[in-house]
């Protein structure tokens, strides 16, 4: 493993390893393109230090050796469940199964289906194997097609096929897709005879219906992403076609050399016109290419319609416009000499105007002027067939069916009601007969090397009566799902520089530690449950700076790790001190925590806000994700667990780097910073923590911002601890908007809303004496100067409480209105507002209406409760709504403020 | 050719390119002799605190408090020791973009874009928790409408200008007017006729004034006396006055490509510019200002006007005076080569000048190359040879100085270069520098103690703008002056 970074090599560069006996054949079946034979590749087994014993049950159990030969059902249990191939048809190319089938090991290199054809004589062989194609494509849809690749999209995923840590466990590969490095990788080989594009895409995003054996992670990626790297792995699909196209997008004028301009897509299209390519937007450049064929010699005239441009034929360019005069629709013809047959056609047309413009025409010898026609067109110069359905022969179909079961494929594939007649039971096999021997016969042929034999044969005997302990059962595991490509772990994995180099991150300055994925050591011992969890089932992690992401193996697989863990690695106790005050202990944390303190905020994130260049682990995060007994044991030496880590030591030789806290007790300061940002998210923020971030995050009080809005330009935003938020228009002293989780984005002069739920309300006062319930509901218009100061109101400003909460405060005519909002939390721990309006009012109020809620669809439920859309409002206090209908619909409450307080309350739940 | 409140929003508005390659003209040259008697010192800002100057004030327990355009106001103890020593302490946040702080019985009223707020820490944990709005009754609805306020008057009102929406049109209620707050909140329209004004607050006698910008009519930038019930020369907000009780609109409007000496005796409500900045020469984007009341600890220059220039970060001088019920004055160079675009300045009680502001993320031109930063300039005791003030007299002006002129080289009338010019009053932008003549000095008579010379002219010339080269001047000790420039609005001739 000398070199795994994509380099310009266009064969497979082989090398033999002590595990890997690797066949180069070249593949008539595979259409001209190279193909290695290997033998079965579980790079796991090769690069941990698993106990030999242990990696022959790995073996057995990714052989599955169980499924044909009967043994104790918990390995059965243990072993992998082949692909499920009930919807193969739409997944995989006919030529492709059946080429699988012929041999497993030269079309997918590694594969552990062994070929249970082999000794059948070749003739038989192709017949059986036509016709479990035929079978397999009789079930479902048979609808497999292809797509033509996308090249500019493919640029990018060779780029995320690295970085999102596919080369984790697959072999890099070099720009055309070859793939790169040597043995310990899984290999995949020449995806494009396998998949589709849609079928790929598919399966990127939900791996584990089609192979629930969790082998090949879900890496949950977003859309873009996986589409990017299936055009990449797909980049060599070939697809008939007219005429290929990249549409480039920048500063087009400058040349399609220039930085300024860059690739967007690329593909096929039938003809020139710009309408099959959807939208072109302006600043564009197309560049089509293709083969022309033309029936006669003579001379040809192109006559285009475009801004600018150029056309090339073979080697000559017949017209090209400088790129100043690429401004404005002009009419261009170009006429060449062209001989008869195949030519090289490549026309570029610059969008530089506001609507696009292009046409393209051709006169010759034998014909007047007229569009290319397609028929005259070819993307290659090569004749390329069309992939068709797979004619399914019922016949065929029905035989096939009856080798599925003979030949064994339905003992691993149990998902078409077919069944196999069992092999000898596992217990008391011989290793030197059968699957295990070289020779073939009536049994499948699996192309282990001797080593892998050799383990198989010693672990054989006691595979039915496997007992293991925890630390082996969790290496096993750990092993079989190869998480040691990713992470190391203390006697079982590392890794080799070569393969940390291939791992990717945004923060250079936090070293391996932002690129490579955290080592495992002592993971059980560090790690909350909880934590551990939510990282291996919920995708959860906190190291966004890594570029690769965190697969997803699925429960049934990798739940049992989280219990694993914790029961094999265990640590000492560590000192705790006796019971602190708890308020000191957390003041002194925030202390420690800020610039005066320890300055932990200058590399660590605090609640999504950084402060330094760096942004290391959000530190507000620990406690969800630590055990405190290592919190304390880490903090008092980093080095024991990590010897490279970038974290100082502040309590060198166990004496405090600032006497002055806490007595410089050194537990008590390492309690103290747990019991601080225990609080979470919600810890008070540390004294210089940095405000130039452009978002405002909320901690344990209440943040405001103001400005130019959505909530109109005398807006007013508050975010509140239970993130839930709100914005208040202070030009009419209404609620404008509400929305959940994160607070806002701000600029000088404006913010805005952030998060999730967003609930808008229209323009207008809070309060009005409507004389009907046919008027209208006043806002302010475009010349309505002195609203709403005309309708009696006037903006007093707010008044904060003890957790910054604001209470809005107006006058309406006589009566003064404080305005406050409570973000509480229900039974069921949902927050909502608790909405408190407080009139003060002089005595002979006419009543009047407010209005609490508007939206589309209104629903009452009672007096006291509506549904308006999203928003379900309730009155809480002694007051009754009324909706009155319209566009949109309203929650209007009567109100009539008698003489001194009064209160009207609500909620708002969303 | 742009307002330093177009600077302001510059990140918010387009700006072509080729404005923002505009020449910020040459320096002065004579920042090096400033710095012998008026050195520049940085107040450290930390990393971490989104510090974009926009008001400055003095704390009763001597603190420094600083308002940012992301509406936070700080209290900033040590930035007037010397090395300043700052410790930042966010004493409120929110608010939106604020340039004008004032503190007064133990609450800040801070001036933002869209209301005037009364801001207190009530629970003592010296952290605002009150936000009073004392008003938000002008329009606000589009860019540009910047507000700018005073400190508090003496009878406890904030002055506030408003400019222009978008610094072209009046399109919501008093854009284009000064307004005073009480403290009661109530706001009282006191003039119409600005276009994109900068800093307000008082001159030594409690006259109220602002600054305005170059633009449509307005032929340089300039210091406007807020007089109540006047036009203050932009027509674009005369539709207000429906909203105005007790003011009446002008019978007149201007008259487009006039002279505001023309046009002053039309439009009897027009007040014209006290003091003129001549473009690029003195300052092209000035801002925020403040009066001089250190008692001499900032040198020579007691109970004059101190004030920043955006575009070519500069501090200037402005002296005001009088004259048949108008005021007009002088401007002076005074220091140049501070960091950034200058949006404010506070004289602090140790008699220092801070002087902060920032840069724009646009294209906007600042001769200033950091995007923020807090300045102060400190008089080291050491007095240097300046003009220090020009004032008319009934046949030409007395010149004072800060040290006594050599007798004999100041009687000569040749060593005074005087030209005169002024600018079009028009609807257009800006104005070319127009009219000039060559001034003749008849008579030099310095005064017995050397410090003033009175210079008789052979004319004085209404509605011009006189500019003095005194590079010939010497001083006893045959120094050579600082700044040998001045430049004197000379709007009314004394009657004798």
């Amino acid at each position: 493993m000398s070199q795994f970074l994509p380099s310009p090599v266009t064969w497979p560069r082989l090398r033999a390893s002590r595990l890997y006996c690797i066949l180069l054949i070249i593949g008539v079946l595979c259409g001209g393109s190279c193909l290695l034979r290997a033998s079965v590749a579980l790079p796991a087994l090769v690069t941990s230090d698993l106990d030999p014993k242990l990696k022959g049950h790995v073996l057995i159990e990714e052989l599955k050796c169980a499924a044909c030969h009967p043994a104790e059902a918990a390995v059965g249990e243990r072993s992998k469940t082949a692909p499920r191939l009930a919807a193969i048809g739409s997944r995989v190319n006919p030529d492709y199964v059946q080429s699988l089938l012929l041999d497993p090991q030269a079309v997918h290199p590694g594969t552990t289906m062994p070929d249970v054809l082999s000794h059948l004589p070749a003739a038989e062989k192709s017949e059986v194997a036509t016709a479990l194609t035929h079978f397999l494509f009789s079930r479902q849809e048979n609808d497999f097609s292809l797509r033509v690749p996308d090249a500019v999209a493919a640029g990018h995923g060779h780029r995320l096929f690295q970085a999102r840590g596919c080369t984790a466990c697959h072999s890099p590969r070099d720009a055309s897709g070859v793939e790169v490095a040597d043995a310990a990788f899984v290999p995949m080989g020449a995806l494009e005879r396998k998949y589709s594009f849609d079928s790929l895409v598919r399966f990127l995003r939900d791996p584990h219906a089609s192979r629930p054996s969790g082998r090949m992670p879900d890496m949950r990626l977003p859309g873009q992403d996986l589409e990017r790297i299936a055009h990449f792995l797909l980049q060599n699909t070939r697809v008939p076609g007219a005429l290929g196209y990249t549409l480039y997008r920048g500063k087009v004028w400058e040349g399609l050399g220039s930085d300024e301009v860059k690739p967007e897509r690329s593909g096929q299209v039938q003809d020139f016109n710009l309408k099959s390519l959807d939208d072109v937007h302006h600043h564009s450049a197309v560049v089509y290419t293709g083969w022309i064929n033309l029936a006669a010699a003579g001379k040809y005239t192109f006559f285009l319609t475009l801004n600018g441009g150029s056309v090339q034929v073979d080697e000559t360019v017949i017209l090209e416009q400088a790129p100043s005069d690429r401004r404005g629709v002009k009419q261009l013809e170009a006429a060449t000499e062209l001989a008869a047959g195949r030519h090289r056609l490549s026309i570029t047309y610059f969008h530089t105007g506001h609507e696009p413009s292009f046409s393209c025409e051709l006169a010759g010898p034998q014909h007047a002027r007229q569009p290319v026609p397609s028929s005259w067109l070819s993307a290659s110069d090569e004749v390329i067939p069309v992939l068709a359905p797979l004619p399914v022969d019922a016949g065929l179909a029905a035989r096939g069916r009856e080798y599925f079961g003979k030949f064994g494929c339905a003992s691993c594939h149990d998902d078409l009601g077919v069944s196999s007649l069992p092999a000898p039971a596992l217990a008391g096999l011989d290793a030197s007969r059968g699957c295990l021997s070289q020779e073939r016969g009536p049994w499948p042929a699996f192309d282990l090397d001797d080593s892998q034999r050799e383990l198989v044969a010693r672990a054989l005997p006691e595979a039915s009566r496997l007992e293991l302990d925890d630390r082996q059962k969790l290496e096993k595991s750990m092993v079989t799902f190869n998480c040691g490509a990713c992470h190391e772990r203390k006697g079982l994995s590392s890794l080799s520089p070569d393969r940390k180099a291939l791992f990717t991150g945004s923060q250079p300055a936090l070293g391996d530690q932002g690129r490579v994925p955290p080592p495992l050591s002592d993971a059980g011992a560090k790690l909350t449950k909880e934590w551990l969890r939510d990282v291996l089932l919920h995708g959860q992690r906190q190291r966004d700076y890594l570029d690769a992401s965190m697969p997803q193996f699925g429960e049934a697989n990798v739940g049992h790790l989280i219990d694993l863990f914790g029961q094999v690695d265990t640590l000492e106790a560590a000192t705790l001190p006796p019971a602190p005050n708890i308020l000191e202990s957390k003041e002194a944390g925030y202390e420690m925590t800020g610039t005066t303190g320890f300055g932990c905020i200058a590399c660590h994130t605090f609640n999504g806000q950084k402060s330094g260049e760096v942004s290391a682990l959000d530190i507000t995060q620990l406690p969800r994700r630590l055990q405190k007994n290592w919190f304390h044991l880490y903090m008092r030496e980093p080095t024991r667990f990590h010897p490279t880590v970038i974290m100082p030591n502040y309590w060198p030789d166990g004496r405090s780097t600032r006497p002055t806290i806490l007595g410089g007790d050194t537990t008590q300061q390492i309690e103290a910073l747990w019991a601080y940002l225990e609080d979470g998210p919600r810890a008070r923020k540390p004294l210089g923590l940095s405000r130039e971030s452009n978002e405002l995050r909320v901690g344990d009080v209440t943040e405001v911002c103001r400005g130019q809005s959505a909530a109109g330009y005398r807006g007013i935003a508050a975010g509140y601890p239970e993130r839930l938020n709100l914005a208040f228009d202070s030009g009419e002293m209404a609620l404008r908007q509400l929305w959940k989780g994160e607070f806002a984005s701000v600029d000088y002069g404006s913010f805005s809303a952030r998060g999730t739920d967003h609930i808008s309300f229209p323009p207008g006062v809070p309060f009005h004496r409507l004389q009907s319930l046919e008027d209208n509901w006043p806002y302010k218009g475009k010349t309505n100067y002195s609203f709403p100061q005309d309708h009696g109101y006037q903006f007093r400003g707010y008044h904060l409480d003890a957790s910054r909460r604001p209470s809005w405060l107006y006058q309406f005519g006589d009566i003064s209105v404080q305005d406050y909002f409570e973000d509480v939390r229900d039974a069921k721990d949902q927050a909502y507002f608790k909405r408190t309006l407080r009139f003060d009012a002089p005595a002979g109020q006419l009543p009047f209406y407010f209005r609490a809620a508007t939206g589309q669809t209104i629903v009452t439920h009672s007096e006291r409760e509506f549904s308006s859309d999203r928003l379900r409002l309730r009155i809480t206090s002694d007051h009754r709504g009324l909706v009155r209908p319209g566009d949109p619909g309203e929650v209007l409450i009567l109100l009539s403020p008698p003489e001194g307080r009064s209160t009207l309350t609500l909620e708002y739940q969303w | 050719m742009v307002s330093i409140r177009q600077a302001a929003v510059a990140a918010m508005v387009f700006v072509p390119v080729l404005q923002a390659q505009e020449d910020l003209g040459a320096m002065w040259g004579t920042a090096a002799e400033e710095a012998k008697y008026y050195p520049l010192v940085d107040i450290p800002i930390p990393p971490g605190v989104p510090m974009r100057p926009g008001g400055f004030e003095n704390l009763d327990d001597g603190r420094l408090a600083v308002s940012t355009r992301r509406g936070d106001i700080y209290f900033v103890k040590g930035a007037f020791e010397t090395p300043p020593v700052p410790e930042y302490h966010l004493f409120s946040s929110g608010q939106d973009e604020t340039f004008s702080l004032s503190w007064k019985d133990g609450a800040m009223t801070a001036t933002s874009w869209g209301e005037v707020t009364r801001i207190a820490d009530v629970d003592g944990d010296g952290v605002a928790d009150r936000y009073d709005t004392l008003t938000n009754n002008w329009g606000y609805g589009e860019g540009h409408e910047f507000a700018f306020a005073s400190k508090h008057d003496p009878e406890g009102n904030i002055w506030v200008a408003l400019g222009l929406s978008g610094s072209y049109e009046s399109n919501n209620l008093f854009r284009g007017w000064a307004v005073k707050v009480t403290p009661e909140g109530k706001m009282i329209p006191v003039c119409s006729g600005l276009r994109s004004p900068g800093g307000v607050g008082a001159n030594a006698e409690g006259a109220m004034f602002v600054i305005e910008s170059q633009g449509p009519w307005n032929g340089s930038c300039s210091l406007k006396h807020l007089k109540e019930g006047g036009f203050l020369g932009h027509p674009a907000s005369y539709n207000w006055y429906p909203y105005a009780p007790g003011l009446t609109r002008p019978a007149l409007e201007p008259r487009s490509d006039s002279r505001m000496g023309v046009e002053k005796k039309r439009v009897k409500e027009l007040v014209p510019p006290a003091v003129r900045f001549p473009y690029i020469k003195m300052g092209r984007s000035i801002s925020g200002f403040r009066l001089n009341t250190t008692g001499g600890q900032f040198g020579p220059f007691e109970n004059q006007i101190f004030l920043g220039d955006y575009s070519l970060s500069v501090i200037l001088r402005a002296t005001t005076e009088q004259i048949n019920g108008v005021w007009q004055g002088a401007c002076y160079p005074f220091r140049e080569g501070l960091a950034t675009g200058i949006m404010n300045v506070e004289f602090s009680p140790r008699g220092q000048l801070i002087a902060g502001g920032f840069t724009t993320n646009s294209q906007w031109p600042v001769r200033g190359t950091e995007p923020f930063a807090l300045q102060r300039i400190d008089w080291n005791g050491v007095m240097p040879f300046e003009i220090k003030e020009i004032n008319i007299t009934t046949n030409g002006f007395r010149i004072t100085f800060t040290e006594p002129v050599d007798p004999q080289v100041a009687a000569r009338p040749e060593v005074y270069g005087i030209t005169t010019c002024t600018h079009v009053y028009d609807a257009g932008y800006g104005s070319p520098e127009v009219d000039q003549t060559t001034a003749i000095v008849t008579r030099a008579v310095p005064a017995i103690d050397g410090l003033s010379v009175s210079i008789t002219l052979e004319k004085l010339i209404e509605d011009h703008i006189y500019e003095f080269d005194l590079t010939n001047v010497r001083s006893h000790e045959d120094r050579r002056l600082v700044h040998s420039n001045a430049y004197y609005t000379v709007n009314e001739i004394p009657k004798p």
